[in-house]
């Protein structure tokens, strides 16, 4: 229970940082998606059907603060498809392993290709703009600048592995 | 029952997990008016679309049987009302060219349908539907829109009884519409009338109108009677024989007029005063 509380606050903080701050983090419009990390991180800790719920709330959140340019569901839905692809990679007897080496950003970066690939897709509709460019020349940086984010929380889990050998 | 559908779904838990925030998440993003939402509900629009049409394919026996029975009952229906139309437009084809007649002419008419006809005797007659209550009197013209048909012969109060061309009894005077050459007009028995008491170096052809004259007591002059068939020259005789080809088919004669302006008396009066 405990742990559930700790994992909700930490969402509300992650949340907040995406929405405010992160944004000071950018290279021109590129950004990287913290959630997503944190999303796979309960997808390799915990599994995959919490790693989907987690994702449709976060989206949900972040469609709710992110003001009156955002599409309603459209974050709930692309998050909660990246947990769910997510899930497919959790390993119970493995997590620490995985956490602490290089399937974690190589995870989250297709997980981040397939929340990107989605969102684009249904951001774009209706557009002259080209998904498949928007994907090239902005998800794809942002996937590559999120998964060099995962290298942070990777080496601390891969010392803590360190440790615990 | 539901513990075994419980069982199933925890069994695929995730997968039910994600369908549920999956249409949760479609279910928001419907709410929005955005113009990208706007396109990916025509696009859902044509898809469904295109998946029923695809699938309309497919029979449905129970439907079709349904939808065979409404359509032979809707087939026979239609198939009475197209019969009932055709029939209203031929009919309304044939009072349209008897109305044409009617404004043509300056004669009072009086329009009747015929209900009883004889064409195999040699005597032959129509029965028309009016009678002296509507105006008909003994020895006026019964025309139609292609000419002359005959002439009343007998009355009752409402029908009335008429000599057609076709009846030995008949004569009526005539002329070649072309050489203004005099003749009577006369049926002999078959399908054609004859034009006698034109003299053999007369100018009559083939394909001469042949109308009513002025000499006629009976019907105003100018009325079409038939077109000259052929001519026969008898060897020993003073006259030809011009065969003419009846202008009405008296075997589809439905509707008539009979013209109810009566002949100038003073005439027949004045006529019959040298007679000998």
């Amino acid at each position: 229970m405990r742990q559930a509380v700790g994992y909700v606050l930490f969402s509300c903080l992650l949340v907040l940082l995406q929405t405010t701050l992160i944004r000071y983090l950018a290279v021109g419009t590129v950004g990287p998606d913290i959630l997503l990390i944190w999303l796979v991180y309960l997808a390799m800790r915990e599994g995959q059907a919490t790693a989907t719920a987690a994702g449709f709330f976060l989206g949900l959140a972040v469609d709710l603060l992110s003001g009156s340019d955002s599409m309603i569901g459209l974050a709930a839905l692309s998050k909660t498809v990246a947990g769910f692809t997510a899930g497919f990679f959790h390993d119970e007897n493995k997590v620490l392993q995985n956490l602490g080496g290089f399937q974690y950003p190589l995870i989250t970066a297709v997980v981040s290709l397939v929340h990107n690939i989605l969102y684009f897709i249904v951001f774009l509709q209706g557009t002259d703009a080209g998904w498949l460019n928007a994907v090239t020349f902005y998800g794809a940086p942002a996937t590559l600048y999120t998964t060099a984010l995962t290298l942070i929380p990777m080496f601390v889990f891969a010392r803590r592995l360190r440790t615990q050998l | 029952m539901v513990k075994r559908l419980y069982d199933i779904a925890l069994l695929f838990k995730e997968y039910v997990l994600f369908a549920f925030f999956a249409v949760v998440s479609i279910g928001l993003l419907a709410l929005n008016d955005t113009p990208q939402i706007r396109s990916l509900r025509s696009l859902t629009v044509l898809s469904v679309g295109f998946m029923q049409d695809a699938l309309s394919v497919v029979p449905n026996y129970f439907d079709l049987r349904r939808e065979n029975s409404t359509l032979r009952e809707l087939n026979l229906t239609l198939t009475d009302e197209v019969s009932r139309l055709r029939e209203a437009r031929l009919e309304n084809i044939r009072l349209s060219q008897l109305l044409g007649l009617k404004e043509k002419g300056h004669y009072g008419y009086c329009a009747a349908n015929i209900i009883g006809k004889t064409l195999q005797l040699l005597r032959n007659t129509i029965t028309l539907d009016i009678g002296e209550r509507d105006g008909v009197r003994v020895n006026m013209p019964i025309v139609s829109e292609s000419g002359v048909v005959g002439r009343i012969a007998a009355t009752s109060s409402r029908y009335s009884v008429g000599q057609i061309l076709l009846n030995r009894e008949l004569r009526v005077s005539a002329k070649d519409q072309r050489s203004r050459v005099d003749g009577i007009v006369r049926w002999e028995g078959g399908r054609m009338l004859t034009l006698q008491n034109v003299v053999k170096t007369m100018d009559v052809k083939p394909g001469d109108l042949v109308i009513t004259s002025e000499y006629s007591t009976l019907f105003p002059p100018g009325i079409a009677i038939g077109v000259v068939n052929a001519t026969h020259l008898t060897p020993g005789s003073l006259f030809q024989s011009v065969e003419i080809s009846p202008g009405v088919d008296f075997t589809r004669l439905e509707e008539v007029f009979v013209i109810t302006t009566q002949p100038d008396t003073s005439r027949t009066a004045a006529e019959a005063k040298i007679k000998p």
